[in-house]
């Protein structure tokens, strides 16, 4: 048996325990599902922790200053101080009384995460939904017939269901005379819209998530079984 | 210290959103600066990461100092974790015996199980919903979710006729289509609102009202 045959059994090995593991929680909240996902945690960050040196902080940050020393280049020093001075002030969060100058270094990264999340908002979602709703109708142009009533009544939902779905989530609201607070009445109506919309949404949402989940769990079965297949197979 | 941060926020903040607006052949210094500042910010992130991490070993190896109830699951924890970080480091993430143990072995099953798990979990909570909320939101989820079912089962007697060919569809690529369109764009525009917020400095989760 080769090296990697006996890594590859090691592996169906610990798969097979920790979908046991994990499985057991169908009877109850037990010990050895907490083991599995206190163990699966562990891994998991010890794991994250290792890409996140090798895979961001090396080579963005450690080689870039490696040939700063060995160029002796200003223009390279300056370029890998910052972060350094940026890491030394984030180190300093792990101590109660410095954590204040962590701060600095969140201002920057919360400065700059806004500013990409506002363009990413902007350019990856809203112009490309907004474009996608009008081509819609765009797409009835030149159609004729049964077709161009068919398109027409499907923008006009889709349409119907985007706004009456924002409506749903307008929260202004103006004073009654007896001093209740009321949404103003198209927009309570088209709100009420919207929840039947958003309700069908979630419906096919639950219904996407279900079939994966109810995959995921054939797929752990079926890897079950074929492990203990291939154990009476290899013995 | 408080205006300090907000001034250094807004300052990077600005810069890199000048990046993404202005030409890079009219500006291409705007957008050389941008490049450096978000290599800095990725940085950064990855040792806030890291920090995460740290802070996750202290907690449990305190819960394990002091014996408190549960304790043998923390040291489980940090067990694993130091292990696999070693593992990691001496080895590189990318190396088989990585891949095959600590991906194959643990992470990817586990995830795998606890997502199966979620059959059963999520059939309870929809039973769950229609007792306790049946209004229209609630009737229209569960008969989209069972009509979907229907449309998508594949049965010995092939497909069910009308609700695959011609109601699921049309559920799916219309009506849902305008809902999940509408949750979208309200979604994009209160990150829109919120990057603002924080650009503007009236939002500064970094410290300081």
């Amino acid at each position: 048996m080769s090296a990697i045959d006996m890594l590859d059994l090691f592996s169906g090995g610990l798969s097979f325990l920790f979908t046991v593991l994990i499985l057991s929680y169908l009877i109850g909240d037990n010990p050895l599902f907490r083991i599995a996902v206190y163990v699966f945690v562990g891994a998991a960050s010890g794991y994250v922790a290792a890409v996140v040196f090798w895979q961001v902080l090396y080579p963005l940050l450690v080689l870039p200053t490696l040939s700063a020393i060995q160029s002796a280049s200003l223009a390279q020093g300056l370029y890998v101080l910052m972060p350094w001075l940026g890491l030394i002030l984030i180190l300093m969060k792990v101590s109660s009384r410095l954590s204040g100058l962590a701060r600095i270094a969140m201002a920057f990264l919360v400065g700059a995460g806004a500013a990409v999340t506002l363009v990413g908002a902007l350019t990856g979602t809203l112009i490309p939904q907004f474009n996608a709703t009008i081509d819609i109708f765009g797409g009835a142009v030149g159609k004729g017939g049964f077709e161009l009533v068919e398109l027409l009544f499907s923008g006009g939902v889709v349409l119907l269901g985007v706004i009456s779905t924002l409506a749903y989530f307008h929260f202004g609201a103006h004073p009654k005379a007896d001093g209740s607070m009321r949404r103003l009445a198209p927009v309570e109506i088209l709100a009420w819209v919207g929840r039947i919309f958003i309700g069908i949404t979630l419906g096919v949402v639950f219904a996407g998530v279900y079939a994966t989940a109810l995959t995921a769990l054939i797929e752990r079965i079926s890897s079950l079984i074929n492990f203990i297949a291939s154990l009476f197979g290899m013995f | 210290m408080r205006v300090f941060t907000a001034v250094i926020a807004i300052a990077f903040g600005l810069l890199v959103l000048l990046g993404y607006f202005l030409p890079p052949t009219l500006f291409p210094t705007v957008v050389d600066l941008q490049t450096v500042l978000l290599n800095w910010a990725v940085i950064l992130t990855g040792v806030a990461a890291l920090v995460g991490i740290f802070n996750l070993i202290i907690v449990h190896t305190d819960k394990v100092r002091r014996a408190e109830k549960g304790s043998v699951y923390s040291a489980l924890l940090v067990l694993s974790m130091l292990f696999t970080f070693a593992a990691g480091m001496l080895l590189r993430p990318d190396h088989v015996a990585m891949q095959r143990v600590v991906l194959s072995g643990i992470i990817l099953p586990v995830e795998a199980a606890l997502m199966g798990l979620l059959v059963v979990s999520l059939l309870y909570a929809a039973i769950r919903l229609l007792r306790r909320r049946a209004d229209a939101m609630g009737i229209f989820f569960i008969l989209t979710a069972v009509v979907i079912f229907l449309g998508s089962a594949t049965l010995p007697f092939g497909d069910i006729p009308v609700i695959s060919t011609w109601i699921r569809p049309w559920v799916t690529q219309v009506l849902a289509l305008g809902g999940a369109r509408g949750i979208l764009i309200g979604v994009a525009l209160g990150t829109l609102m919120t990057g603002l917020r924080v650009l503007f400095a009236m939002d500064r989760p970094y410290g300081g009202k």
